[in-house]
């Protein structure tokens, strides 16, 4: 075989293998959480810890929930977060993403911040609006091969009852690293949650990504999971919410469990109430 | 009670000496309403109810105003989540 038969073959298969690695990018496996409507109160920081742990994925990096060239199979992905209240309509986050692979020990996986804010007040308009901006970041081609990352989500929530109906569509672009040319990914989250006890209530969340929004991903390779999950408040103010999520198409990790935890405190506001008549702020 | 002249109905809730007055809020049901949460103390408290999904921080010396929509008829909690020792109140849609 000659050496430019050599090369080109080489440039074909990282580009294969890179193009491979991100389909699975717009589904966040840190992160398995319904964002609703209503922020953080002024003032008031959250810490969350959020874990996923694959129990059933699969072997070869890249595929299911793995962006990197590690597999998803016996992943624990395990991330903390910090929010803080900004304003009655804004609040601001900052986020440690860990894992641990399959015969592995704890490793940084990378860093994210975010924005998150509500429009108007709740019940003014038929359906309540917010808004997500995030932006992500890592150097780590085992667990994801894109550098940068913005996302922008819309929220929308609607309460019937004691049910809350709540979607956020995801919208991100690779801004470096592998796929920065490429558009925008799309991929959505979505939950039915049901307040029966405070201390015990039903819910069903979704979470998925169809891929390029001007090029999805044939079907049987998106991902998609459906998680029933149960939510709640401890003893203390602590919160969880626990699931076990199934993936219902063949790209999917076969069987996720989700463990998420979270505390709120007033630790002190550094602007002014917002107005009641604002809208953003 | 006041009543704004667009069906839309206001009530009170005043928080003073550690705990909410009235405990128990009668308001009509199926009917849109606000509530106006006056934190007369000199405490901070965080205004909320579990089953009518609101939450909001009420300053000392200051009000919020949280609506609501048309309620069935039934009891929804309400309650101060920065204090635990706060007894919790109840507004009755009748």
């Amino acid at each position: 075989m000659s050496m430019c038969l050599k090369v080109a073959l080489r440039y074909l298969l990282l580009f294969g293998a890179a193009a491979a690695l991100r389909c699975a990018a717009q589904l966040d496996p840190w992160e398995f959480e319904v964002y609703p409507y209503s922020t953080t109160p002024r003032g008031v920081a959250e810490f969350e810890t959020d874990n996923a742990a694959v129990v059933d994925g699969h072997a070869a990096g890249g595929q299911g929930t793995a962006s990197g060239t590690l597999h998803s199979q016996g992943m624990w992905y395990n991330s903390y977060e910090v929010t803080y209240g900004l304003t009655d309509r804004i609040e601001a986050a900052l986020y440690l993403n860990m894992a641990v692979p399959e015969g592995g020990g704890l490793q940084w996986a990378g860093d994210k911040i975010r924005l998150r804010g509500r429009l108007l007040d709740q019940e003014t308009l038929p359906v309540d609006v917010g808004w997500y901006l995030e932006l992500e970041w890592h150097k780590t081609p085992q667990y994801d091969d894109a550098v940068r990352e913005l996302e922008f989500r819309p929220i929308l929530e609607k309460d019937f009852g004691r049910l809350s109906i709540v979607a956020n569509p995801k919208f991100e672009k690779v801004l470096a690293g592998t796929g920065h040319d490429q558009g925008v990914e799309f991929g959505y989250v979505a939950g039915l949650h049901y307040r029966w006890a405070r201390s015990l209530s039903p819910g069903l969340e979704f979470y998925g990504g169809a891929g390029l929004i001007d090029r999805a991903e044939p079907a049987g390779e998106q991902q998609h999971y459906v998680f029933p999950v149960v939510w709640g408040e401890l003893p203390r103010g602590i919160e969880y919410n626990f699931g076990i999520g199934c993936g219902l198409t063949r790209g999917s990790d076969h069987l996720i469990v989700k463990f998420n935890l979270e505390l709120e405190r007033f630790v002190g506001a550094i602007l002014r109430a917002s107005p009641e008549r604002g809208w953003l702020f | 009670m006041t009543n704004t002249g667009i069906n839309e109905k206001i009530f009170e809730i005043r928080f003073e000496n550690h705990q909410f007055s009235p405990q128990t809020l009668m308001v009509p049901a199926n009917t849109p309403l606000k509530v106006v949460v006056v934190n007369s103390s000199r405490e901070r408290i965080e205004f909320e109810s579990f089953s009518l999904n609101r939450e909001k921080v009420v300053e000392p010396g200051e009000s919020v105003t949280v609506k609501l929509p048309a309620l069935r008829a039934g009891s929804y909690d309400f309650f101060d989540d920065f204090h635990q020792d706060v007894p919790e109140g109840a507004i009755v849609a009748k």
